[in-house]
């Protein structure tokens, strides 16, 4: 009852006329960035976070949350028309949505994709109202060690889950970790790894080094891409057939249900729930030659599992603060630029602003699917745009970004560097994940390993003599040794390695 | 991590071992000079002081793993660069230094219109109305939209430009 209280107060909130068209300018600029080639909802979502600076929180939220799965709808687009993922989740859609593109049925490819996403962003939302609130009255019950253990379960998950080498993902892991630990020590006051620059006493800005890691490293690879022949897709007719309805519904069902689940792991990476479904939907097929060659159930499945998963990755996030992959970082570190710190104890301190952005994402499903299939033919023809202009245009948000942070030029540094690094990263295939999720968990993580260690005076079986924080620490562990040991289910060491 | 693949690919792991030892090993030195321990237990060098001994000695442990690996020529392609995109990608990146160096003293709109033309040009736009229309658009354009329309401060010369 509380609950639904809460989801009606939030509801008024998200309908106000600014919270509204903040959702609606969210919703088109993720879709944009969704349809541009080669920038994904990370970068997207990094370099707008500027729009929303002056914003109050709740908007800035609403729009930011709106870009990103806006983004992971526009990524559809591209993979239809073009072939070329906008995003890693739309990889999938690739196979069978640019085959019905060829076959001149790209209009219902495209119309599948959003009713789909519709679906799945929908479900997945209620499943959020229902799921989120005991989970966060739970997590209230958790002290410092079992949040340390936690936040160690979810690098553990990003690292192990996230594909490539274990290894190098526990590197970068450390390595952002590292990062973190520049600047004033949280608890003692004392300058770390400052080198004596003053700009570096408040650490290195989280924004800035996601900017260059995505939206300047993409950039850069973008430049070395070949550009691809658009295919003039037939967008008269966006609704299936009866006999496509047929084969859609149960796999934008099964879709959805495999998306939910696992968005709620962090580490899973929003491209395993699309190939769990696409591969899920193809093994259950009586005709499973049909995939590959335009099977209409190879864009439903995926693209139901995507949205899903996009707003089942809220679940950790908004409960336990964690962060299940770099789009949903760069989300808590919106919430940090605006002063919040996403976790349970946010369900207490801002109700008000928790349940409207919850709610904020009924209204951008909906927002969505009324953008998506009227304007299918001006995304199809944004892809027109030259990648000149898409470059041009993407720098400057990022220059903008890094420098209206604090006002000072040392951020567009960091984030030239980090962009060289990223692009060096990408090139040889180095996970940059694990990287970001350590550099945004840092500060927190060493808070909680301090505080517990300051709870049993230096004493470390603090860990082991709490029930929870040991089954974690366990859990951890686990996690690594079985993903260093490649014992995945099939479908996930498929996706992982894709 | 190549367990095998072309030697540039080799050659490209190899590198950020490296890269990584060497940031790794002196964070590692200078975590000792922070206090590991305190009367309220562990002090501000702790965390940073575990990260970096693990990070140096997995680091160091990739890097031999790295070497010992095979290289196979037939992967080379897929590394291979192309001069011409490698160098637009420098061009883009010595743009984006200038305009930070200008940012400030020149303001952000000279700065933008300078580096969207620049820009554009080194990745190969040649229609010059386009070109002035998109730098116009990026520079006076955006500077209105951030600047009045959603507060955002942005840089402005001693001209008021």
């Amino acid at each position: 009852m509380d609950t639904l209280a809460h989801l009606m107060a939030g509801l008024t909130a998200a309908l106000s006329f600014q919270n509204l068209a903040f959702a609606f300018v969210g919703c088109m600029l993720g879709t944009l960035i969704g349809v541009l080639p080669g920038l994904g909802p990370a970068a997207g979502t990094a370099i707008l976070i500027p729009l929303t600076f002056n914003l109050d929180p709740t908007g800035a939220l609403i729009m930011l949350a709106a870009i990103y799965y806006g983004a992971m709808y526009g990524g559809t687009v591209t993979s239809v028309l073009i072939n070329v993922p906008g995003e890693a989740a739309s990889v999938i859609t690739c196979i069978d949505g640019h085959e019905m593109a060829k076959q001149g049925r790209g209009g219902t490819a495209l119309g599948i994709a959003a009713i789909g996403s519709f679906v799945g962003g929908m479900v997945a939302t209620i499943a959020l109202i229902i799921v989120a609130p005991p989970l966060a009255q739970i997590a209230l019950k958790f002290g410092p060690p079992e949040f340390f253990a936690l936040m160690l379960v979810g690098l553990c998950l990003i690292t192990g889950l996230g594909g490539g080498s274990v290894l190098a993902g526990l590197i970068m892991a450390i390595l952002g970790l590292l990062i973190a630990m520049v600047g004033i020590d949280p608890v003692r006051g004392a300058p770390r790894f400052t080198l004596g620059i003053p700009s570096l006493y408040d650490g290195v800005g989280f924004i800035p080094v996601v900017m260059g890691l995505f939206g300047v490293a993409e950039i850069l690879l973008g430049i070395q891409q070949p550009r691809r022949q658009i295919i003039k897709a037939d967008l008269a007719s966006l609704l299936p057939s009866r006999a496509e309805w047929r084969r859609s519904v149960g796999a934008i069902g099964r879709g959805t249900g495999i998306g939910f689940f696992l968005g709620l792991i962090p580490g899973v990476g929003s491209i395993i729930p699309t190939f769990v479904a696409y591969v899920f939907e193809k093994r259950l097929s009586k005709t499973p030659e049909r995939f590959g060659h335009g099977a209409i159930e190879g864009v439903a499945a995926p693209e139901s599992a995507n949205n899903a998963y996009a707003n089942a990755a809220m679940i950790p996030l908004l409960t336990l603060g964690i962060p299940s992959s770099p789009t949903i970082a760069v989300l808590m570190g919106a919430f940090i630029v605006n002063g919040l710190t996403p976790g349970p104890f946010l369900f207490q301190e801002r109700p008000d602003l928790v349940w409207a952005v919850i709610a904020s994402f009924f209204l951008g499903n909906i927002l969505l699917l009324v953008l998506n299939l009227p304007f299918v033919g001006l995304w199809a023809r944004i892809l027109h745009l030259p990648y000149p202009y898409v470059c041009a245009g993407t720098l400057v948000f990022c220059l903008i970004g890094a420098y209206s942070l604090e006002q000072n030029v040392f951020h567009i540094g960091v984030m030239i560097v980090c962009g060289i690094i990223g692009y060096g990263m990408r090139r040889i295939d180095m996970p940059i994940a694990p990287l970001v999720l350590g550099l945004i968990l840092g500060p927190f993580l060493e808070k909680s390993l301090r505080t517990s260690l300051e709870m049993s005076a230096g004493d470390f079986s603090i860990f082991l003599t709490r029930p929870l924080c040991l089954t974690l620490l366990v859990l951890a562990a686990i996690v690594l040794v079985a993903s260093a040991l490649r014992l995945q289910p099939r479908e996930l060491q498929e996706a992982s390695t894709s | 991590m190549p367990t095998s693949g072309s030697k540039a690919l080799k050659w490209g792991w190899q590198v950020a071992c490296l890269c990584l030892l060497g940031i790794f090993v002196p964070a590692l030195v200078t975590s000792l000079g922070y206090s590991l321990t305190d009367a309220l237990g562990p002090g501000p060098g702790f965390f940073p002081f575990w990260l970096s001994l693990i990070g140096a000695v997995l680091s160091a442990a990739m890097l031999v793993q790295v070497t010992l690996a095979k290289a196979d020529e037939s992967s080379a392609i897929g590394f291979a660069l192309d001069r011409r995109n490698a160098l637009r990608a420098i061009g883009v990146v010595i743009a984006l230094a200038a305009a930070a160096a200008l940012f400030e003293p020149l303001g952000y709109r000279l700065t933008m219109l300078a580096f969207i033309i620049g820009v554009l040009l080194i990745l190969g736009a040649r229609s010059p109305v386009a070109i002035v229309l998109t730098a116009l658009a990026g520079s006076f354009g955006v500077f209105h939209v951030f600047y009045h329309w959603l507060k955002v401060p942005l840089p402005i010369d001693a001209f008021g430009v």
